[in-house]
């Protein structure tokens, strides 16, 4: 039996702006594959090269160099015209911040991503309205935006992201603007959809909730991907942070890290709550 | 063709204030320019309402005189003896014209003064709403003239440089430029000489009237022939050429600030919703499809603004009849036609400059905060 090829490949990728004194390199000889049904959490600091990641796996942003391979379609070798067909039939966008159109109902939203298919009428609104019942929405339809809680607005987009059948979702941090609650049921609906549609997840996200429901997590640090193995969480903020060069403390016979040195300063006024906090977490 | 979802209304027509003072500041740009022409067409209207009711087939004037209006046109002598004489010509009346000061009191009146025989009626006013015919050293004058002049039947007026006094009161003849006063021939010929202006002649039953016309211009070498509808024709196009320049300026200005109001709205709603067009394209939208989006919304505004304007036009036009009965605001059609094809061209130009914002978009900035 031939194994079935990961739905999102990407190779020795790279992105540098600039030139000269001025230049930067965003994203740095990245490799990265996303089985089906896999769920990736990327995570990293910001300016660590997430975003430009992203838009070069979602086929916005042209590499410097290196490959991206969708569902078995180069994206770096494909025309800048035929791109926006791509985004269309292969690939699902969750973005931060919810993103959706705010003239436009729950269902006219799912709608559109249908549109961009020319799936149009009675048909767009039947799939449309399918996932969004799906998703618990189904009396939600006509509602706008600005009438939906940040847990409805995210499923909508998750709805949205989903419409035209996509190999791989990409999603920028899900679960931002979200309450713990609200934020895990998202993260247990992403994973749920890799498991039962066997999508392509990639979340790129600070939230370490988001562990729980990744099958990797990936540490991306200027441009480049790190050890894992190195990687730990912040015990006053919850941000996963690297175990070298940052600011640490000495307690309990353990060294702590932090994100920054008020994370660190704060840990040490009361050393003992947030150690005993960190390990009934852990 | 299947419906698809209407971003661009739902765009434009999410902010209903916005959307409102867009399309009433389009509509009052545009209602600008459909009254202006609007005075145009009602000037030429009542200016010509004279030549379009006399019941004449051919109007015969001075070689090269084509028009009454900013025109004298003195016939040679035994110029209606020839005309008669030509096969076809049922019958021919001449007629004296000058424009000239009508005075009652303070008053004056700027006015066509017309002589005619009141014998056959022919070349007198259409109709008469009130008095009678003008007998010797009587006048009928328009009765909006008479109006403004304050004077009514019976009263004395000056024309000419002598004493009429007004016999009856005509309807129709009173335009923004002028008024229509009508005399005796006999009268007219009295002050001004033997001279005829104008020959008004009917074809007999049957007769080709451009038929005769090429006659009367083959046989008598020193007149212009022209049909009723040319002599309308030309009295318009003479018009047109004394307020051509001032009428373009003015709808020049009136669709710069059409297009002032649709660049700017659609510019700024733009600008308010980059990030939304931003996930559109990031979602696989081609920038072809969102330029649609924004000329569909132009088009929806200046439609909108079109049928606004032309409703308040109309309305304008009812109470410009109410307030001032010498005014006529004529909306006609092709006008409409003509600021609707104009306001298009407006949409699509106002709609370039963000355009080019959203063609030039992004679409990874859909993943910026």
């Amino acid at each position: 039996m031939t194994p079935t090829p990961p739905a999102l490949i990407a190779r020795n990728l790279t992105k540098i702006y600039g030139e000269g004194d001025l230049l930067v390199t965003a994203v740095h000889d990245v490799d990265l594959e996303v089985a089906r049904g896999e769920v990736v959490l990327i995570m990293g600091p910001s300016g660590s090269g997430k975003t430009t990641l992203l838009s070069m796996l979602g086929g916005m942003l042209r590499p410097t160099s290196g490959t991206v391979v969708v569902d078995d379609v180069d994206l770096t070798t494909t025309r800048e015209r035929d791109l926006p067909r791509l985004r269309v039939h292969k690939l699902g966008f969750v973005f931060q911040d919810f993103n959706l159109l705010s003239a436009l109902s729950a269902l006219e939203n799912v709608e559109l991503a249908l549109n961009l298919a020319n799936v149009t009428g009675a048909d767009a609104t039947r799939r449309a309205r399918d996932l969004l019942e799906r998703f618990g929405l189904g009396e939600r339809l006509d509602f706008v935006p600005g009438n939906l809680s940040g847990g409805e607005k995210q499923r909508v987009a998750i709805a949205r992201s989903l419409a035209n059948d996509p190999a791989v979702v990409l999603a920028d941090e899900p679960t931002a603007n979200l309450d713990s609650k609200i934020g895990h049921e998202i993260a247990q609906l992403l994973r749920q959809l890799a498991i039962e549609e066997q999508r392509s997840i990639v979340l790129v996200s600070h939230d370490p909730r988001l562990k729980e429901v990744a099958d990797r997590v990936l540490w991306l640090e200027d441009g480049t991907f790190k050890d894992l193995a190195r990687m730990t969480t912040d015990p006053v903020c919850g941000m996963a942070v690297a175990q070298q060069d940052g600011p640490h403390f000495q307690f309990d016979g353990t060294t702590w890290w932090f994100c920054a040195s008020s994370c660190r300063d704060e840990f040490a006024d009361d050393a003992q709550r947030f150690a005993e906090r960190a390990r009934a977490t852990a | 063709m299947t419906r698809s979802v209407p971003l661009a209304r739902r765009n434009l027509f999410q902010d209903p204030r916005r959307a409102a003072l867009a399309v009433a500041g389009v509509a009052v740009s545009l209602v600008l320019v459909l009254v202006l022409d609007g005075v145009f067409a009602g000037a030429v209207r009542q200016v010509t309402a004279y030549l379009r009711n006399v019941p004449a087939d051919l109007i015969v004037s001075q070689q090269g005189v084509r028009t009454m209006h900013m025109s004298a046109s003195a016939l040679p002598d035994g110029s209606i003896e020839r005309v008669r004489g030509i096969s076809g010509v049922a019958w021919v009346e001449g007629i004296r014209f000058t424009t000239a000061t009508v005075r009652a009191g303070a008053g004056r009146q700027l006015s066509y003064v017309i002589g005619y025989d009141t014998d056959t009626g022919r070349g007198g006013p259409s109709s008469v709403a009130n008095g009678a015919s003008p007998g010797p050293g009587q006048a009928v004058i328009d009765e909006v003239a008479a109006d403004e002049l304050g004077i009514g039947v019976g009263d004395k007026i000056r024309v000419l440089g002598r004493p009429f006094t007004v016999s009856g009161l005509s309807e129709g003849g009173t335009s923004i430029t002028n008024t229509t006063t009508f005399i005796r021939n006999a009268d007219f010929a009295e002050v001004r000489g033997p001279s005829l202006s104008y020959l008004l002649l009917g074809t007999e039953p049957g007769v080709k009237v451009t038929g005769v016309a090429r006659r009367l211009e083959r046989e008598i070498s020193d007149v212009t022939v022209q049909s009723k509808e040319e002599f309308v024709e030309q009295e318009g196009l003479i018009m047109k050429d004394m307020s051509a320049d001032i009428m373009q300026i003015m709808s020049i200005i009136a669709f710069a600030i059409a297009l002032a109001v649709v660049a700017l709205t659609l510019f700024t709603a733009t600008l308010s919703k980059l990030r939304e067009y931003a996930v559109v394209k990031a979602l696989g939208a081609p920038s072809s499809r969102l330029a649609r989006t924004l000329l569909v919304q132009a088009t929806w505004s200046v439609m909108l603004a079109l049928i606004l304007a032309v409703a308040l036009s109309f309305a304008a036009a009812a109470l410009v009849a109410a307030i001032t009965p010498n005014v006529l605001l004529r909306i006609e059609t092709v006008a409409i036609a003509r600021v609707a094809v104009a306001a298009l061209v407006v949409g699509t130009l106002g709609a370039l400059v963000p355009l080019r914002r959203i063609v030039r978009l992004d679409p990874a900035s859909a993943f910026q905060t």
